[in-house]
């Protein structure tokens, strides 16, 4: 029923046309030469567009291979991207030239900062994304990448020589060989492959081979890989049935608006594609006894549930909560898909009961009780490698120049798997020029936990990104990724663009002199009380106050700082995200645990 | 071709131990697959040697040094006749032992050969063991570091035993016993439960209160369940937090469980200088006015000749150091010069160095000539010394002070001539050990108050690194108490939890997680 349309057949060469003799082999090519790249990344989701892109922007000849050049950027699962530590991700990306966090801001249709009333370190940004507009958008990036080729094409095996005896590792990749026969040579070789490991789906008792509902898995590479001696876990996931828009009766339900204003992904955006009046709302509705009845009375008919396979515990089917947490009322999202999509996705509803038993399920929630199920939930169960078997350039120990990235190490989500395709892009093309492979740190940034978490500790479930399991969560701050990760990833790795790597630097100088400037503005508390009169200053301290010291009150910010003394104060208010940056740099309390975790860490 | 390498690939990938290890240093870990081998017994001639292998082919080496026997049953002595693989020749008649793992010390397989103690045969046997292929001589503290990488230890335990190794009294063995038990591990994994659990329902809050429809009202107050945890069926809109800030900061649970933790890290912090005088030895000072018989005290105590006795004051100058055991407590013991004024620099050197040493002491023996105590030096040492060390209050981290009268046999038979009040003190004569048991016994007592009497007292902190981190805990406890920001509090409850941690192992954010996911109903 699926299978191998389009294999082979080139379906958008790049710039890179007229360099290359690559742009002669189409399909209809009698003989062709068999064609060489830097570096080939094999899958097309959001590991393979972040790798791809990020090895052309380093500047290698760079091929994706993916099934399907349509489903380039599909969102496979929730339509949404962001969220409290997926968020941080997200700007670390983009810090480093990624795409998600600018696509994001092309395609969202629901803004929302989370975690607000917490402390700028654990501010989630998130978003409804509008799944056509992202692949769209998506496509339209990749496809106009530089020195990116796209060939539609399904992988069978790796082309292997003999080991470089500089590097560790039992032999080297030098290409791949797709299911029709023809091979493609490579330097370097990313392997994104998600769930199409030897994927399947379930739907009750119902079993079939697929990498995603509508795609075909990837079995020969599988067996390739386990036959090359990597150890192979399973894992499993799952997602909810969409329901028609139309069939919900939204009037019953509690409404919940986006920010206004919306506050973009990317540094390089001051605000967003939409205004925050033309975005779609969410809704909440919540399940009830009915709900538990149909679960436990269908136990036998659903044979996801009772399996041992992992699952994320932090993203369990409606199933494992009703088994885990009996008699509560859970709650359901509903969510918008698109601007113009029929669809809604409830969020908190994952489950894998038959198709019709989902129907007779969602209609005993209030506000779907005259639902349709348009395409029913079900449940993914794939192999994964595990990680522990690649390095923190996410090379693996076993085979020289093969990369992993995303789901294929272990991870769950589109920000995580985003995060490991920029670094594996950018070590793919380093490891052709010679050069040192581009390493975050746990210090440095979220993409540094996730890598050393992965690499060092292994993960048994879909790991996820927590802000809970950043050590140094206080510095590492979505505000402040730029500074940690842009200037870092124009030089050391070149996949940064000048006009954002210069954005960077002024940022940073500015942020410099602001508080240098800040400094050397020094009042009595009495003046300042006059000044600011909103803000508690305390009027018993005889010593004159600085402007620094006053902008750490709770009740001031750059504005009214401004306000009080114009001239120098006024220029770095014209910059919205200058003026927060300063007043979180500031922030007191921050500075004294900082110090408290700094002398923690130093005595270990 | 590709077969071949596939193997050798698949060889180098296979073992779930081997990927557990840190592979971006490079070099392979130790101890990774390699099974080690060492004399576990003293150096030297000795009636009995002790052998020890641990790892995968230790079971091989035993059956290869006593062919053709089969392996002896599990955790029994065997007697066996050990020869060299190699020619054959006997080496030893030994008892053998099987520990198959895990349950073993380390963990892994492991072999104990009870060979006779001549060198000849220890090192034949060594090098035997050297010719097994897979087989290679320990690193120091490599049985223990894989104990402890398998689990088999704590950190705390493995400290412990260390001090096992090395403890040369009694008190200090028993110490080290009872550090092996890991109380003091369990005292702190109490503590470090208590403040992972606060932790976990605070990063909750965090990490999934508005983004994934955390079910709970988790910072509700009054739990049942302890910490803001509350196990009744509700629904929190989520996204819009419904609960404020301050409804969670001033959680009275909360707040009453790390005020307890407060309290008992304080208590046991108090305890700290104790358990390192057991572990390194108490500073006992001899100390008085000239030619009181200080040095013949050190000399008696330490049966052996430290200091010159001589009629004449001002014979010891220097301070003169000497550990000594004394009623099983280890103690570093110090003659010092008679405190008196007017006299020549180089004596003058001398007092002022006994005055510094006296600042050290955590215990002062104070000596005075019984025959003499109406002399103006006496007087003066009473007045100055004696009173000062008396007026401190008595707790436990303050120094001590026994008043010793030596001399007793120049007395009258009427005992105590005419002279000033004086404080408890004991009768002695250094010269017929008159009083001598009077003053060992109350020697004892006050060593013990010094040290802890380990037999009986809690667990006792026997290493400056246990009180660094406790007192990192508590630091960061009081800016738990500041803190407006959940974000900050979770900061100041992370760094308390990491500074426990380091003592009892452990810590990772997966504790915490588990924590979550058993609690809470997260999940979109």
């Amino acid at each position: 029923m699926f299978y191998f349309r389009g294999c082979g057949r080139w379906v958008a060469a790049s710039f890179t046309k007229q360099q290359f003799p690559l742009a002669r082999l189409s399909s209809d090519s009698a003989a062709p030469r068999t064609p060489h790249f830097d570096v080939i990344v094999i899958g097309g989701g959001h590991a393979g567009t972040e790798a791809a892109t990020a090895a052309a922007r380093c500047g290698s000849r760079t091929l994706l291979l993916t099934h399907r050049v349509d489903t380039i950027g599909q969102m496979s699962c929730n339509p949404s991207f962001g969220g409290i530590g997926k968020g941080h991700l997200m700007r670390e990306v983009d810090a480093l030239d990624g795409l998600c966090s600018r696509i994001c801001d092309q395609s969202g249709v629901h803004y929302k900062v989370l975690n607000r009333r917490k402390g700028p370190a654990v501010w989630g940004l998130r978003a409804q994304i509008d799944r056509k507009l992202y692949k769209q958008n998506m496509q339209k990036e990749v496809l106009n990448t530089p020195l990116l080729t796209v060939q539609e094409g399904a992988v069978e095996d790796l082309i292997l020589t003999e080991p470089e005896p500089e590097h560790t590792g039992k032999c080297r990749v030098s290409g791949v060989v797709l299911v029709d026969g023809s091979t493609v040579y490579a330097e370097s070789v990313i392997l994104t492959t998600g769930t199409f490991l030897r994927g399947m789906i379930v739907i009750g008792l119902e079993t079939h081979p697929a990498g995603r509902l509508g795609d075909q898995p990837s079995i020969g590479l599988a067996q390739t890989l386990e036959k090359l001696g990597f150890v192979v876990g399973r894992l499993k996931t799952g997602t909810p049935p969409r329901i028609a828009k139309e069939s919900i009766n939204f009037s019953i339900l509690n409404k919940h608006t986006p920010d206004n204003p919306s506050i973009p992904f990317s540094f390089t955006n001051e605000t967003v594609w939409i205004k925050p009046e033309d975005q779609l709302p969410c809704y909440l509705t919540h399940t009830n006894p009915k709900v538990d009845e149909i679960v436990l009375k269908n136990l036998h008919l659903n044979s996801h549930v009772k399996e041992t396979t992992r699952g994320p515990r932090y993203c369990p089917s409606i199933e494992s909560k009703v088994l885990r947490f009996p008699n509560r009322l859970h709650q359901v999202w509903l969510e918008p898909e698109g601007m113009d999509s029929d669809l809604i996705y409830p969020q908190g509803l994952s489950m894998t009961l038959p198709a019709e038993l989902q129907e007779k399920m969602i209609t005993c929630i209030r506000g779907l009780e005259k639902a349709k199920v348009i395409q029913p939930g079900y449940g993914v169960q794939y192999d994964y490698l595990d990680p522990r078997q690649i390095t923190p350039s996410l090379e693996t120990h076993l085979v020289q120049r093969l990369f992993f990235a995303g789901q294929i190490n272990g991870t769950t989500g589109y920000e995580e798997a985003a995060a490991q395709g920029v670094i594996a892009g950018i070590n793919a093309s380093l490891r052709v020029s010679r050069k040192p492979p581009f390493v975050v740190s746990r210090t440095e940034g979220y993409i540094g936990v996730l890598i050393d978490d992965l690499t060092t500790l292994g993960t048994s479930e879909p790991y996820r990104m927590f802000t809970s399991r950043v050590e140094f969560r206080l510095s590492l701050r979505p505000d402040n990724a730029d500074s940690r990760l842009t200037l870092r990833g124009y030089k050391d790795a070149g996949c940064v663009s000048q006009q954002r790597y210069e954005r960077a630097c002024w940022m940073k100088s500015s942020l410099e002199e602001g508080i240098s400037v800040l400094k050397s503005i020094e009042f009595s508390s009495s003046k300042w009380k006059n000044l600011i009169p909103e803000a508690s200053i305390s009027t018993s301290r005889s010593l004159p106050v600085r402007a620094l010291d006053v902008l750490k009150y709770e009740e001031v910010d750059m504005d009214s700082l401004a306000k009080a003394v114009p001239e120098p104060l006024k220029k770095y208010t014209k910059c919205r995200e200058l003026a927060e940056r300063l007043k979180i740099e500031e922030l007191p309390c921050e500075r004294q645990i900082l110090a408290l975790l700094s002398q923690f860490y130093s005595h270990l | 071709m590709w077969r071949g390498l596939w193997t050798l690939a698949a060889q180098a990938a296979r073992g779930p131990r081997r990927l557990c290890t840190r592979r971006s240093s490079g070099a392979p870990a130790p101890g990774s697959g390699a099974t080690i081998f060492a004399l576990s017994s003293g150096q030297g001639r000795c009636g009995i040697a002790v052998i020890r292998t641990s790892g995968p082919a230790s079971g091989h080496a035993l059956r290869i040094l006593t062919a053709p026997r089969d392996l002896p049953p599990a955790r029994h002595a065997s007697l066996r006749l050990l020869s060299d693989p190699r020619s054959g020749e006997p080496l030893d008649r030994a008892l053998v032992l099987w520990f198959p793992g895990p349950q073993s010390f380390t963990g892994e397989d492991c072999v104990e050969f009870h060979v006779h103690g001549g060198p000849a045969v220890v090192s034949g046997v060594l090098q035997a063991l050297g010719s097994v292929p897979g087989l290679r001589p320990a690193e120091a503290g490599e049985f223990t570091r894989r104990a402890f990488a398998n689990g088999k230890l704590n950190l705390t335990e493995v400290e412990g035993l260390a001090d096992l190794i090395h403890a040369e009294t009694e008190a200090q063995r028993r110490q080290a016993l009872r550090q092996l038990d890991g109380e003091l591990g369990h005292l702190c994994r109490g503590w470090a439960e208590t403040l992972t659990k606060a932790l976990a329902h605070v990063e909750a809050y965090i990490d999934f209160g508005e983004d994934d429809n955390l079910e709970e009202g988790v910072l509700e107050q009054g739990g049942s369940t302890g910490w803001w945890g509350r196990k009744t069926p509700r629904i929190s809109s989520q996204r819009l937090p419904s609960l404020s800030l301050s409804a969670c900061l001033l959680s009275p649970t909360a707040d009453i469980e790390v005020r307890a933790l407060e309290v008992a890290l304080g208590a046991h912090l108090r305890d700290a200088r104790r358990g390192q005088r057991l572990r390194s030895g108490a500073h006992v000072v001899v100390t008085g006015p000239p030619n009181a018989g200080k040095s013949s005290l050190v000399n008696l105590l330490s049966r052996k000749p430290v200091s010159i006795v001589s009629p004449e004051p001002g014979t010891t100058r220097d301070v003169l150091e000497t550990p000594v055991d004394l009623a099983g407590f280890p103690v570093l013991l110090s003659d010092t010069a008679g405190l008196r004024e007017g006299v020549g620099p180089v004596e003058q050197e001398g007092v002022r160095r006994a005055r510094e040493r006296l600042e050290q002491a955590d215990l002062i023996l104070a000596m005075l000539d019984a025959s003499d105590l109406a002399s103006p030096s006496s007087c003066n040492f009473l007045a100055t010394v004696v009173a000062s060390v008396g007026a401190q209050s008595p707790s436990d981290s303050s120094q001590r002070l026994l008043l010793v009268l030596n001399k007793s046999d120049l007395l009258s038979p009427e005992g105590l001539g005419p002279g000033p009040d004086l404080p408890p003190h004991l009768l002695l004569s250094c010269l017929t050990g008159e009083g001598l048991d009077g003053f060992l016994e109350a020697l004892r007592k006050e060593l013990a108050a010094v040290c802890g009497d380990p037999s009986t007292d809690p667990p006792l902190l026997t290493r400056a690194r246990h009180q660094h981190h406790l007192q990192g805990c508590l630091d960061a406890l009081g800016h738990y108490k500041q803190s407006k920001d959940l974000a900050l509090v979770a900061e100041a409850l992370r760094v308390a939890r990491g500074h426990l941690t380091r003592l009892t192992g452990g810590g990772g954010t997966e504790e915490i997680l588990d924590i979550i996911f058993r609690d809470f109903c997260v999940g979109k």
